[in-house]
């Protein structure tokens, strides 16, 4: 068996078609040697190592989970209500039909004042057709993606009775799907209805900033796919970063329901006041 | 009973000594290892969350497969929009430096839909300055063409004005050798 694998390897080399394929035949164990350090070894390794470093200084080194601090911001003025961001987030997690971790609502502000608000399935389908069923004439209108908060003094933190649910020192509001007993406390307490209990995990599941990602180096997948730059991630430890250059910077930025004291880090750029 | 004071002091004592041992003991069995070296909360799924494979792998990872399509979006105003979107996430389609799957391309009327999807006039809450928009059919009577024309029979779709701007160019270049 062994011995078989090795013959496919070395045949698979001389294959290849290269100058160096056909040094192989002539010095058939000096090539072999040579393929297991370099091309075969590179054809391996994990895609990681060739993905653009998109939230610089975390890879390369141990991860000091408590000197990290990160924030997201949301531009209102540059969504243009695609869905790319709720696509991809849905295949990001297999998120099962119905939930949504992420979904893009479409405002729409008569010059009565009244605010008409719909996000036919989250937004996934995109939107096609505009709303018929207003019968005043519209002022103002715009798409708001809403996600996780990560609020820095999370509600849903404070009920989960399991420690289920928790704040990272890094500032992410994490999930331990080991520990909830999907008794959805947290979905009660969450004043931006971002949690759902998953179908067959039958654990709560919400919106983590992907940070799985963010721990590769990795934007989350909806920033990463956002054409038009409307979600923008970034290291508030990373001064070059956007979201360090957009906090620091004289733009008014606003939280959702400040009032209650919930201090999310996901700030929105252009958002109304009727947006809650 | 014939028990001094001491006696049932000490008897009172040990009771509380044994039940909270004991309870320590429940307490050490029923927690999990790393509970609370962060807070309140078991440690280790932090690193199981960060430990969980990626699906999407952005369009550097296409683009090195891909390099012909590549080569036109890069150039094109699409540059911005992700391959993943329109084509399914690459974990769908590549495991290690394994092909597992293959991704689906976009055909017909599904193109048009995907087009209109953020190039819809209708959908007035779109910014108009971030995205140029058409109506339709409009669009397709006002450049002469048949109004069952998909998006994609004028429009390259990873650089939509690739062949618009190359006909510009001959029409232009035709016009002054007259």
């Amino acid at each position: 068996m062994k011995t078989d694998q090795e013959k496919r390897a070395f045949l698979k080399k001389v294959l290849d078609g290269t100058i160096a394929g056909s040094l192989y035949l002539v010095m058939p164990m000096a090539g072999l040697a040579m393929g297991n350090n370099t091309k075969d070894h590179a054809s391996r390794k994990a895609p990681l190592e060739k993905l653009p470093e998109q939230v610089p200084g975390i890879r390369g080194k141990t991860y000091d989970i408590l000197d990290q601090e990160f924030a997201f911001v949301v531009d209102i003025t540059r969504c243009i209500g695609c869905g790319s961001c709720c696509v991809a987030d849905k295949r990001e997690y297999n998120v099962p039909d119905d939930n949504y971790r992420t979904w893009v609502e479409r405002y729409v502000k008569g010059f009565s004042d009244q605010v008409y608000v719909d996000a036919p399935n989250g937004g996934l389908d995109g939107y096609q057709t505009p709303r018929l069923d207003i019968d005043e004439l519209i002022r103002d209108t715009f798409f708001v993606p809403k996600l996780c908060n990560m609020c820095k003094e999370a509600p849903c933190v404070q009920v989960c009775p399991v420690g289920a649910t928790f704040t990272t020192p890094d500032g992410f509001v994490l999930v331990d799907h080991e520990r909830c007993v999907g008794c959805a406390y947290c979905i009660q307490a969450c004043p931006y209805s971002v949690r759902y209990i998953h179908p067959t995990t039958k654990t709560v599941d919400k919106c983590t900033w992907c940070y799985h990602r963010v721990r590769k180096g990795l934007l989350p997948a909806c920033v990463d796919v956002c054409p038009t730059g409307a979600r923008k991630f970034g290291s508030l430890r990373d001064e070059s970063s956007e979201v360090y250059q957009i906090l620091k910077g004289p733009g008014v930025l606003t939280v959702l329901k400040k009032e209650m004291g919930t201090w999310p880090a996901l700030y929105y750029k252009g958002a109304r006041r009727e947006v809650v | 009973m014939g028990l001094s004071y001491k006696m049932r002091l000490l008897i009172l004592a040990l009771g509380i000594g044994i039940a909270t041992t004991g309870g320590l003991f429940i307490k050490s069995l029923l927690k999990p290892e790393s509970f609370g070296v962060y807070g309140p909360y078991r440690a280790a799924a932090i690193d199981e969350e960060a430990q969980i494979p990626i699906r999407h792998a952005t369009n550097v990872s296409c683009y090195s497969c891909h390099p012909y399509e590549a080569k036109i979006h890069k150039a094109g105003l699409h540059k911005t929009i992700s391959c993943e979107f329109c084509h399914g996430p690459w974990a769908d389609h590549v495991a290690g430096s394994k092909k597992v799957g293959t991704l689906p391309v976009k055909k017909d009327g599904e193109i048009t839909t995907l087009c209109l999807r953020c190039h819809n006039t209708e959908i007035t809450a779109r910014p108009h300055e971030v995205i140029k928009t058409v109506a339709m059919p409009g669009h397709l009577e006002s450049q002469k063409v048949k109004l069952t024309h998909n998006c994609n029979q004028c429009h390259h779709v990873h650089a939509p004005l690739k062949y618009i701007n190359r006909a510009k160019q001959i029409t232009e270049s035709a016009e002054k050798a007259l």
